[in-house]
């Protein structure tokens, strides 16, 4: 009785802990206790707190205290006060059990013996204050789990280079160091690097020339508000947004099957280019579903975490993946909102962030009772329920249509096994007077199988020579092809993956090494004990999340959002480590900035557009992108931004801006995913058609061949090839930074993609159709200030004008030749010298390092 | 050959007069330079400034490269490289419960509904060589160099569906995403050719090959670290070919523009980025180059072609052992080959027949080829699939074998390895190891371990750890040793 109330008070009131360890140190003799400190001390210093420590309890078991090993761990408790024979301690150590202590070497038998002694004695320990006292130092003091106090501005050295409160931080930080901040790059560079960063397309001639004469003092922030408010904003930013959301258009895994999720690509879009404030953004996408009455938009918004892989092979077990599905959500959770890489949790607790296991099961148990694909499923049947939960965007007439059709399939189909029935009863007489036509028609296995009496067959035997009867069968083959014909009438109602919970929660246990199989102690929702706690209730949902990642009080959610802006301004974030900002994660060089921008960023009601604005209209982000020999030594990486940075655009921005250039660029914004041209070589699972073709890649005609990179349909297993050669993240795990490489693919792929090569003619036939009089250096100059926005430099026109001189050489007289070369099939398009020679030099304006690079 | 015939603008001209024609009036510029002594890859490049830069092995290394013929599909062990005579003796009998028990196998279904029985070997075994290693009947000629390989019999694995276990394989886990081998190898010791990619695919076989491009993926190291695949057609690599009509010529003269372009921004913005980028441009022109010339078979004699099987013209796993050849002497690190065809969960008889012929020869010719030609030194020479097959029968139409992860053979030759010896044991059916368990992990390991390269130590950081191709796992096979 004693005991039992011990251990109750003992896990329910640790705060008496001090008044009770004293109380058990008295039952103790000096004996015990020297026996202890003589045998049992070494063997847990030396053989388990390694491991299992205040400081790191892995699976949540401390042997660094009498309490610790009675509470236990995430199996429930490791020691059975004086019953050495329940204690599962015992079953480890002595190698009984699935779990197996200490990994690698067994205890010495005598080890083993002392320690079921010491059990059974009552678990002498001395005075635990000695060990309390070295208890772990308070995760808690890193810098990112610290409040957000709004720093005030520093003075500066020139207060005249000041645009906004940005620029004092920065230029802060260089006084210290004795640097000057770059001047302000050419307006045409700025007008190129604010359509390139906030729209992704490039600006037209005449655009530019309105901002070049444009002499009013806020030209350039009128011109940042103009692209604001550009729908083609929604689209640059939203394709960011889209990395982080690890979205694609197929299931990944093996089979990479389609899926309809762009409706979810679509709202994002939509969702910035209205400036929804970011924290109805998260909440929407987080647990639309779970508003009070919810529009159907805010239950599309949950596409965000529908966009996990999904596995439909054969002889698996979907609870697996499934679990898999729910780990990736609390992964993509915390690396997105709280940038912590909690994934690091689910096998052990996390090495160096205070995570624990248990508190990543209870994060996970927020994600865990969406009503999808579970358990096994079999054959067809369960396919139509695959995608689960989905939203349906059809007219009633659709749905109506598709009940009737789906009543007269299944009409069909009982009739149809009617049909087999009969004709099972007739197989053996069909064998018995099969031609040899008939049997020419069979397979060798068919036919060995065929001398086996029917009764006696493998059941896998079986069923091939009752499918060969059944396909030379007149009646079935005339059934098989009507339910074709039929089901072949279903409406395609579009249709898109979102949340729906289960009526009753699923529930949630930590599950040991990660393993979905070995089940440990049961959890509820809960977040992280280092952060701001959830408000007092009985039960939390999805819905309790999404308002706790942007509560106020929630440091990490702020700066990790302007955290990532600042990055893809900049090519880097103020944090470097933008996916982590725990303690393995780099230091802010600019903590303050980065504090003052979170402040501001909740202070604005959690505009994305105010942050935009501040920063693109920064003195900071308008310096000149030219190396400064000084800093080469003094900072070598520009993290302290005395100069901007030169970025190579993205994957999808490298085609948009070709796009733009050759004037093809098809500018409607969402719908369904396209197929613009892509080399027969990719290798797309099945669906290869004799022709070449492909089911997987319809290759888009007309306007559809020209969409914006970000509408391009994303098979996770075969992206295109000119995406992924630019770096485009395979959309597995959410990325919040892509690598930019410069490798020779990507220039095989600029010179030679089919794709390229039609932008660079359709970039010279806008060159003379718009010049249809002009001389060469006019007509040269219209190239750059279409691709470059600036007029070439006397050195560079000088190149082109010889590349056009040799070239017209080149192509003599024979037309076979220019129109091999001109492919492109262009309303009026003359495939003459001329054009041959503009294409020369349009391509390599497509192709020059400056063109692809954002100054 | 059209290749041939891309190629023939080239011949009759030397190379330094062709580009000297392509790139006339270049100012400043060490073409000829970069082009013949590749500086541009001299050791001591930062991997920021030059990802493919030479770089130094942890230790000195055994082999300088890799070729990894990759069996896709999982070959059955029971007739290629196992000899199990007691399996033969028990064949028809219902597989004992002891060996299935808590077992899960792809296509489940097919080892529920009806208890499946034990398979004998389909074909005959026999001892060959000095060092009497068992070989079956399907490898005549593998059997004639058996004493330069060294088979590992107990070889295991994680993962019983196919792109899992070929990406565990490669990367080391069944995730998607992750490095693979060739490309980890690229980051550890960069690249030794100037004209090639460092790590090369090629592929053959009818077979749908799973997992795809993700069996070379770069995964979250840098892309130029991934494989690259050359294909089965007129154009190995992709987008090699200029768009139809714009000569070779004409693509040098575009190029040269780029390049002087390019040159001169470089000096306004003195961003060494820039001469990355132009550095990539003269590999991606020297590719379109020499690609066509490391494609045409026409300088090989007939007696290689007839040591290999090779029909020039037509593609076949014999034409590509015989291009691995060609690529490892033109600097390729790590060239992986993968057949597909092994997947035989029926008609076992007809197809092991198949397959083994199309690879049998050639395998052989390439060892042998590498050995009279004093590359088989420095080079290792690997042999598997993704995993073996189970000892019990399947029925589809006819007979075949199951996915089994719990053994499988792999065979090692080359540089640094003891040749002539069988690693492992399993039990009598074929289904356990009982001796000398090699994990997927190990043999990454090992790979690179010869090439200098301390597996543990060979990380790279990405979401908040240090990954590395061996995960948490990996042993040197240390009996596999010279």
């Amino acid at each position: 009785m004693v005991r039992l109330l011990l251990t109750v008070l003992i896990l329910t009131a640790c705060s008496c802990f001090h008044l009770l360890a004293a109380a058990e140190t008295a039952r103790f003799s000096a004996d015990q206790i020297q026996f202890f400190e003589n045998r049992i001390r070494p063997v847990l210093r030396n053989k388990c707190s390694g491991c299992h420590n205040d400081k790191l309890p892995t699976s949540g078991l401390s042997t660094d205290s009498r309490e610790g090993l009675l509470k236990g761990g995430n199996r429930g408790e490791a020691v059975a006060e004086g019953l050495p024979g329940e204690s599962l301690l015992v079953h480890a150590i002595r190698r009984q059990g699935d779990l197996k202590m200490p990994p690698g070497e067994a205890l010495a038998d005598q080890e083993v013996s002392a320690l079921v002694r010491w059990i059974r004695m009552g678990l002498p320990w001395p005075d635990p204050a000695p060990d309390r006292a070295r208890a772990m130092e308070d995760p808690s003091k890193h810098w990112a789990f610290q409040p957000i106090r709004r720093p005030a501005e520093p003075a500066v050295s020139d207060a005249g280079w000041v645009r906004n409160p940005i620029d004092r931080f920065i230029l802060a930080r260089l006084d210290q160091q004795g640097l000057k901040p770059s001047p302000e790059a050419e307006k045409a560079t700025l007008i190129r690097r604010a359509y390139l960063d906030l729209v992704g397309l490039l600006p037209r001639p005449e655009e530019v020339d309105a901002f070049l004469e444009d002499t009013r003092s806020d030209a350039y922030e009128r011109l940042i508000d103009g692209l604001l408010g550009s729908p083609h904003y929604g689209e640059r930013w939203g394709r960011h947004w889209l990395d982080l959301a690890r979205y694609a258009d197929s299931d990944g895994y093996n089979n990479d099957l389609p899926r309809k999720i762009w409706k979810y690509r679509d709202w994002v879009i939509e969702a910035l280019n209205r400036d929804l404030p970011y924290d109805e953004f998260v909440i929407e996408q987080i647990a639309g579903d779970l508003m009070p009455e919810p529009t159907r938009d805010q239950v599309i918004a949950t596409g965000f975490h529908r966009n996990t892989q999904l596995n439909l092979e054969g002889g698996i077990d979907f609870e697996q993946y499934r679990v898999e599905a729910v780990v990736d959500r609390v992964h993509t959770t915390g690396v997105v909102f709280l940038g912590l890489t909690l994934g690091c949790a689910r096998c052990h607790d996390h090495k160096y962030d205070p995570v624990s296991q248990r508190e990543f099961y209870r994060f996970f148990s927020f994600f865990n009772n969406i009503d999808e694909l579970s358990g096994e499923y079999k054959n067809q049947a369960g396919r139509a329920r695959a995608y689960e939960p989905i939203m349906e965007f059809g007219t009633p007439e659709q749905f109506a249509r598709r009940d009737a059709i789906q009543a007269q399939l299944k009409a069909m189909r009982e009739e149809n096994e009617k049909y087999e029935e009969l004709l099972v009863s007739r197989q053996e007489e069909w064998e018995a007077n099969l031609d040899e036509e008939a049997r020419a028609k069979l397979t060798p296995g068919h036919l060995a199988a065929l001398k086996i009496p029917i009764a006696e067959r493998h059941p896998e035997q079986q069923r091939y020579t009752r499918r060969a009867y059944f396909r030379q069968d007149a009646g079935h083959q005339e059934r098989t092809k009507a339910l074709a014909t039929v089901g072949e009438l279903k409406p395609d109602i579009p249709s898109t993956l979102v949340m729906r919970e289960l009526p009753e929660p699923r529930p949630t246990h930590v599950l040991l090494g990660g393993d979905f199989l070995q089940k440990g102690i049961q959890v509820w929702p809960g977040t992280l004990a280092v952060l701001p706690p959830l408000p007092e209730r009985e039960n939390y949902t999805r819905l309790d999340l999404g308002h706790w990642l942007v509560d106020e009080k929630n440091p990490l959610t702020p700066r990790v959002t302007v955290n990532r802006i600042w990055q893809r301004y900049f090519g880097t974030g103020i944090v470097e480590t933008s996916n982590d900002f725990g303690t393995q994660g780099t230091p802010p060089s600019h903590a303050r900035l980065l504090d003052w921008l979170a402040s501001e960023f909740v202070a604005q009601d959690w505009s994305l557009k105010a942050i935009h604005r501040l920063i693109a209209t920064s003195a900071t982000y308008r310096q000149s992108s030219r190396h400064r020999p000084d800093l080469r030594q003094e900072d070598p990486r520009n993290r302290l931004l005395a100069r901007q940075n030169r970025l190579r655009v993205e994957s999808e921005v490298i085609r948009d801006l070709a796009l733009s250039a050759s004037g093809l660029l098809a500018p409607k914004i969402g719908g369904p995913s396209v197929y613009p041209p892509q080399p027969p070589w990719v290798i797309i699972k099945n669906g290869a058609r004799p022709d070449g073709s492909h089911e997987r890649w319809p290759e888009s005609k007309g306007q559809d061949r020209y969409r914006r990179g970000l509408y391009t349909y994303y098979w996770r297993l075969s992206p295109h090839p000119a995406l992924a050669v630019f770096d485009s993240p395979d959309a597995m795990l959410t990325v919040t930074r892509r690598n930019r490489s410069t490798t020779p693919l990507q220039a095989l792929t600029l010179l030679n993609d089919e794709g390229f090569h039609e932008f660079a003619q359709g970039l010279a036939y806008r060159v003379l159709r718009e010049l249809p009089d002009g001389t060469d250096s006019e007509r040269l100059d219209h190239l750059f200030r279409i691709c470059l926005t600036r007029t070439p430099r006397p050195q560079e026109k000088a190149r082109l004008e010889r590349l056009l001189t040799t070239q017209r050489q080149e192509f003599g007289a024979d037309p076979a030749e220019t129109e091999e070369i001109l492919s492109l099939a262009m309303p009026d398009g003359k495939k003459g010298q001329e054009e041959a020679v503009w294409y020369m030099a349009a391509s390599v304006l497509l192709n020059v390092d400056e063109f692809f690079t954002r100054e | 050959m059209e290749m041939t015939n891309y190629g023939l603008q080239l011949i009759g001209q030397t190379r330094r007069h062709f580009f000297d024609r392509c790139f006339v009036g270049l100012a400043n510029v060490a073409l000829g330079q970069l082009l013949s002594d590749g500086k541009m890859f001299a050791a001591g490049d930062s991997r920021a400034r030059n990802p493919l830069a030479l770089r130094q092995p942890h230790y000195e290394p055994k082999v300088k490269r890799v070729i990894y013929l990759f069996m896709a599909g999982g070959p059955s062990q029971f007739e290629t490289w196992l000899y199990r005579p007691e399996l033969a003796r028990l064949n028809g009998q219902t597989a004992p419960d002891s060996i299935l028990e808590g077992k899960r196998f792809a296509f489940m279904e097919r080892f529920t509904k009806v208890k499946p029985k034990l398979l004998g070997p389909k074909r005959k075994f026999a001892q060959h060589g000095q060092s009497g290693t068992w070989v079956s009947e399907v490898f005549p000629q593998m059997a004639k160099v058996v004493d330069d390989v060294a088979l590992v019999q107990s070889v295991v694995t994680e993962n019983f569906n196919h792109a899992p276990a070929k990406l565990f394989c490669n990367s080391g886990s069944t995730r998607f995403g992750l490095p693979s081998m060739g490309s980890w190898v690229g980051y550890g010791l960069g690249s030794e050719s100037k004209d090639l990619p460092g790590f090369v695919v090629l592929r053959s076989g009818e077979a749908d090959l799973m997992g795809g491009a993700f069996m070379w993926s770069s995964g979250f190291l840098p892309t130029a670290y991934q494989g690259v695949e050359f294909l089965r057609s007129a154009v190995p690599i992709p987008n090699l070919a200029s768009p139809k009509g714009v000569s070779i010529q004409r693509q040098g003269a575009k190029l040269a523009a780029i390049q002087d372009l390019n040159r001169m921004h470089e000096k306004e913005y003195g961003d060494p980025e820039i001469a990355t980028r132009i550095a990539s441009y003269e590999m991606a022109f020297r590719m379109q180059t020499s690609g066509p010339e490391l494609m045409d078979l026409s300088s090989e004699s007939q007696a290689t072609l007839d040591l290999y099987g090779v029909t020039p013209g037509e593609p076949s796993y014999a034409t590509n052992c015989l291009l691995a050849r060609r690529m490892i002497e033109r600097g390729v690190r790590f060239v992986q080959l993968y057949h597909t065809g092994w997947d035989h969960h029926g008609n076992l008889s007809e197809r092991i027949d198949e397959v083994s012929m199309e690879t049998d020869r050639p395998s052989a010719a390439l060892i042998t080829d590498l050995k009279q030609r004093g590359l088989l030194e420095d080079t290792l020479v690997i042999w598997g699939g993704e995993f073996g097959r189970t000892p019990m029968a399947e029925f589809r139409e006819s007979v075949g074998r199951n996915h089994h992860i719990d053994n499988f053979p792999m065979w090692f030759a080359g540089g640094g390895i003891k040749p002539g010896q069988t690693i492992g044991e399993v039990d009598d059916l074929g289904f356990f190891v009982t001796k000398d368990k090699v994990e997927v992990h190990d043999v990454q390991a090992t790979i690179l371990h010869l090439l200098g390269i301390d597996h543990t130590k060979l990380t790279y950081r990405y979401q908040g750890r240090d990954f590395r191709l061996t995960d948490v796992g990996g042993h040197v096979i240390e009996k596999l040793l010279a």
